[in-house]
Order: C-alpha cells, then structure tokens, then sequence
C-alpha cells in the first residue's frame, strides 16, 4: 500500500548532554510507520529504542530533525496540541505497566474517559474493556498493587484503548510478565492490530517481535537493520 | 476541539482531578494535619484578634455614641479651703464654665456632681459602689431611669441595672453604709437605671448608686463645698468641640487669671480618637503575629506540597502521558493546597467564633457585638485569607509538576 505515513521521522537525533561528554540517544533516524502496520523495535539495552518511542509518542522532542504526525511537524504543535494527541488517538502500553497507583483497577481506565468526555456514567465501556483483556469483574475495584504483573498489564491495555485510539505504542509490553503471561498479552496485542490499529512495540524478546510486520534494529542510536 | 467548547467550569473543575487531591491528602493523614495547623493557628489569629477588636469598637461606638453630646470635666490642681488642701470644683469655677459655653453656645445644662467610693452593706454582705452626688432635677440629664422614680432627701437612692442584679436588689431594698459622721445610714433603693457600660466615663452606672446632694453630703460630706466633675451637655452636639474649646480657653489659658483652677475635660471624641490610636497599634502588634503565623504555615504548606510533587513525580509522568494537560497538574496540585487552606480556614474561623465570644464577655461583659458585621466580616476575611496563603504556596510545587518532563518523571523511582 502506498498510503501516507502517520509517523514520520526525519534525520532525527536526540542528545542527552552527560558531564562526561554528549550522548546520542538517537543519530540522524529516518523512520516511518504507515497505517495499520505492526512494527517491532528491537535492539540491546541502551541503542535508544525507548527514545525513538518516545519521541514518536510524542513524550520528548528531538535535539534536530523533524517529526511529522499525520503530515504535520510535532514543532509546529503546542504542548497541548500534543497533549491531545496522545488522549485521543495514542495507547500506551508499558513495561511497568504505569497505573495510577491511588486509583482502582476500574478508574485507572474511567479516567482517560474522563479526560477526554467529562464525567457521566462510563460503566459500560470500563466493563466492557476489561472483561475485553481477561480481567475478571470482582478485581475491578482492586488498586495496582493489589493485582499481579498480568492483571496490571491488562488494566494498562484496558485504559490504552479507553479512547479507542487507532495508534499503540508498547515500551516492552512483556519485559515483566512471565512466558505464559506474554504469550497471552501478545495474542491480545495481535489481536488489537487484526482490528487495524497501527502498533509499534519495543522489545528486545525476538520472540515477541514476531508477532510484527515488519522488525528494526537499532545499535547506539542508528538504525542499523529493517 | 471539544476543549474549546468547555465552560471555564469545566476547565477548572474536574471530578478525577479532585477526587486523586483528595485521596493523596487522605494517604498523608498525618503530614496534611501537620500542614494545617499552621493555618489554624493562623487565621484563628486573624480572626479571633479582628473579631476582638471590632466587639471592642463596636461597644465604644456604642458608648460614644451615647454620650456624644457630653463633656465631662475634672478639676485638676489643689485648693486651700478652710486651711485644708483639696481638689474639686467651686461655684465660682461652675460659673466660669457657664460663662465659657455660653459664650459659644444657646442650649446646655451643666452639671456639677460629687463622686466617690464606699463600701455599701445589703443585707449581710458587702459591695464596693461608686456612688454619686447630684441635683435631684438634674439626675435625668445623666442617666437612664428604667423604673422607679427619682431620689429625693437623704435617704433615698437609685442603683443601677448591673448593681442590682449582682446584689439582688429592687426597688424597695435597702442599702446602709457609714456615714461622714460615723452614724450608719440606712437607705432605700427607689429605682433602677440604666447599665451605661464599663467604659463609661461620665457617670458609670453598673456599680453605682446615685442620690441627692442631700444624700450625698450626709454619707461622703460636702469636699468643703468642691464638686468632683462637671458635665456639659449640648442640645446641640455639633456645638460641643465649639464648648471644648471655650472651656479651655477659659479655664485653662492665660487670658483669665481669675480661674484658680485648671480642668481636664473628656470630650467623647477625644477619648474615641485614644482609643482609635490604641486599638490601631495593638491592630499593628496583632496581624504582625498572625502574618508570622501564616508565613511559617506557608512555608510548611509549601514544604508538604513540595514533598508531594517529589514523591508522585512518576504519578504526573503517567498523567501527562495518557493525555493529562498541564493546567490539570496544575490543578490538581491546587486543589490539594486549597483543601489543606479551606479545611484549616474553616477550622480556624469556628474556633475563633467560640472563644471570641468568651473573650468578649469577659472583658466587656457582652458578647453581643458578635453579630456585628464589623465582627462577622473576619469570617470570610479568615477563610479568604487562608484559602489565598495556601494556594500561594501551592503554586510554586503545582508549577514545578506541571512543568516536568514526562519522560524523566516515569522513569523516576
């Protein structure tokens, strides 16, 4: 398919300046993700693959070189033009799973809800949700720490797709999860891109970037195979 | 986008928002009631010390107003009289001031009485009363009669409405003392008057008992003919700084060398302006302390609140990840040092609410100018003020989560 990307990176770096000397997180990257497209991001500890997620979900910006969302550069949107970007059409789905730790299974995915429609009566979406990801009813009102690594992974994917967004970003969606476990939120993650949402998934499990379109590998900031 | 077309309600407020202010307020117990206090202590300060200060004004209004139309003279300086030394004033003074305010003035009375202390007995016990001297005709300009009817002769008195009710007297009761010879004398209380306050400075009702000059002269004796005060009353009260003055120049400048006497007069705006002057530096003593109490309640509550960005930076990372704008950080770490400033406010407010009334009772013996708006108006001055202390200090720390980067605030352990 010859479609416009949705992502595009353009020679794009990213310098942490370190007392020791500059840090290339990301040098020079040309990278595009089109739609529908499940793209896996591999590579060893420390080559930038969190940055470049990062910056495609817009949660950083690059030192240089240009970003476009949609055909429009992230240096022309406003930090709450980016903001919504990420409520609206972003899922985030992380290693560490990043619940809201004060807020219970059932409101750590009501409040993207919340943010993006206000309040009102969300109960049949939440449900529908979680019971959508394997988690069970009588855990809804559980906080994060009252559930185990997997549960909590599958309330991140709930509250991921609350606003029904046609992008997911997972930053090693199984790093913490057993191989059981991981096959399981890899089957659903499968699944959420079978219903034609793009993916693009960090991992260093080559196992788990199998599920993917399309692999690139990136070394010391610089992609180096795709 | 929808967000254009939110109220600026909606923007502001956010159920989720406050509903996480408050559980991280309710997770820190004990650090949230630490912070608080300090805004307890400080607008209980402003509030009960306002308070105290407007119940006080009030009731001086309130006695100023009374006596607006009054000056009361007393002699100041010594006479030889018969050989003896003694201080009041003679005919001859109350002629000079007569000449003075007529001089300025159409309508007056003037009023010369006696006064002094005694130890009264009723029944079995004792009281100490001030008791008072006056022309029976005169007695009504003074005070208030509430029942009874005037004194006449040498046994007959009036007490005032606090005195009677303290020594369970009524009209028909009877009072003795020692008289000026050494004789007891027994009189009969045959009417009441009204309280004039404990600030009053004319004739002081609330522990005093007040006869004719008859009455007087065979209980205290007659001073070798010198009265201890004169009152000056104007029909006209705009008349009276005119007769303040007159007084003065008469009695006290150097134009009249015929007057042996000197005069110290109390004009009611005077003694407002003293007290004017005393309760606006004891104003000044007050909200320098409250403000101290308040600063260092600041600082706590922004130390707390500082202490809370640090400890939920992951939390605001997640946040402003999923789509959290920063004015919503901004809030809700508003909202949490507004809660902390509300709640301590409102604390703060009822306490000074029961002990200003207290306080006032005991020192004025009325609590009734707390429904005076000059004493009411520290209610929400006090909330105001906490509310506005705390979101000041909130506003840096909720500045500084707003801001972070939600990338290095995930990644924060």
């Amino acid at each position: 398919m010859d479609e416009a990307p949705v992502v595009e990176l353009t020679d794009v770096t990213k310098i942490y300046p370190m007392p020791a000397g500059d840090v290339y997180a990301l040098n020079h990257v040309n990278f595009s993700v089109k739609k529908g497209e499940f793209v896996a991001i591999m590579g060893p500890s420390g080559s930038g693959k969190s940055t470049l997620m990062n910056m495609i979900g817009c949660l950083d910006v690059p030192t240089s070189g240009v970003i476009k969302i949609n055909g429009k550069s992230t240096k022309e949107m406003t930090d709450d033009e980016l903001t919504l970007h990420r409520r609206d059409n972003i899922g985030f789905i992380f290693q560490k799973f990043n619940l809201i730790s004060l807020l219970t299974a059932y409101e750590n995915v009501e409040y993207p809800l919340i943010l993006k429609l206000g309040t009102g009566d969300h109960s049949e979406r939440v449900t529908k949700l979680l019971e959508m990801v394997g988690f069970t009813r009588d855990r809804m009102q559980h906080t994060p720490y009252e559930l185990s690594g997997g549960q909590q992974q599958r309330v991140s994917i709930a509250r991921a797709l609350a606003n029904d967004p046609a992008f997911l970003l997972c930053d090693e969606p199984t790093g913490n999860l057993d191989s059981k476990m991981s096959t399981q939120i890899m089957e659903l993650i499968s699944g959420l891109h079978a219903q034609g949402r793009t993916v693009v998934m960090v991992t260093h499990n080559p196992e788990t970037a199998k599920y993917a379109d399309r692999t690139i590998v990136i070394r010391d900031g610089v992609i180096v195979d795709e | 986008m929808s967000e254009k077309k939110k109220s600026l309600w909606q923007k502001v407020y956010s159920p989720m928002i406050v509903a996480l202010a408050l559980r991280n307020l309710r997770l820190n117990k004990f650090r949230t009631i630490l912070s608080m206090i300090g805004i307890v202590i400080g607008v209980f300060a402003i509030c009960a010390m306002g308070m105290v200060s407007g119940g006080f004004n009030d009731e001086m209004n309130k006695m100023i107003s009374d006596t607006a139309d009054t000056l009361t003279l007393y002699p100041i300086g010594e006479k030889v009289v018969d050989g003896e030394v003694c201080t009041g004033f003679s005919e001859k003074d109350i002629r000079n001031v007569k000449s003075a305010v007529s001089s300025v003035s159409k309508g007056y009375d003037i009023i010369p009485l006696y006064t002094s202390s005694k130890m009264v007995t009723i029944g079995k016990d004792r009281a100490s009363a001030t008791i008072y001297g006056i022309e029976t005709k005169d007695i009504e300009s003074v005070v208030k009669i509430l029942s009874g009817t005037l004194p006449k002769g040498a046994t007959n008195v009036i007490v005032g409405e606090k005195f009677a009710e303290d020594n369970e007297l009524r009209i028909g009761s009877r009072i003795s003392m020692l008289g000026a010879g050494g004789e007891e004398i027994n009189c009969r209380v045959v009417g009441i008057m009204e309280n004039t306050g404990m600030m009053s400075f004319a004739v002081s009702t609330d522990t005093g008992i007040v006869g004719s000059i008859e009455w007087y002269t065979a209980v205290v004796g007659n001073n070798h003919g010198l009265y201890n005060e004169i009152i000056v009353k104007a029909y006209n009260p705009t008349e009276l700084s005119a007769m303040d003055a007159a007084i003065e120049k008469k009695m006290n400048g150097k134009a009249d060398k015929d007057s042996d006497n000197t005069v110290m007069i109390l004009n009611s705006y005077e003694i407002m302006d003293m007290f004017d002057e005393i309760m606006s530096m004891s104003s000044i003593f007050t909200t320098v302390i409250s403000g101290i109490s308040l600063l260092v309640a600041a600082v706590a509550i922004m130390n707390v609140m500082l202490m809370s960005v640090k400890e939920r930076t992951r939390e605001v990372g997640i946040l402003r990840s999923i789509g959290t704008f920063r004015s919503q950080i901004l809030q809700m770490f508003l909202y949490e040092a507004g809660l902390i400033g509300l709640i301590g406010s409102l604390i703060g407010v009822v306490l000074a609410c029961v002990v200003t009334p207290l306080f006032l009772l005991l020192m004025i013996g009325s609590a009734e100018a707390m429904l005076s708006v000059s004493v009411l108006m520290y209610v929400p001055i006090g909330i105001i003020v906490g509310l506005i202390v705390c979101l000041i200090s909130g506003l840096y720390p909720a500045w500084k989560a707003a801001n972070l980067n939600p990338v290095e605030a995930m990644s924060t352990d």
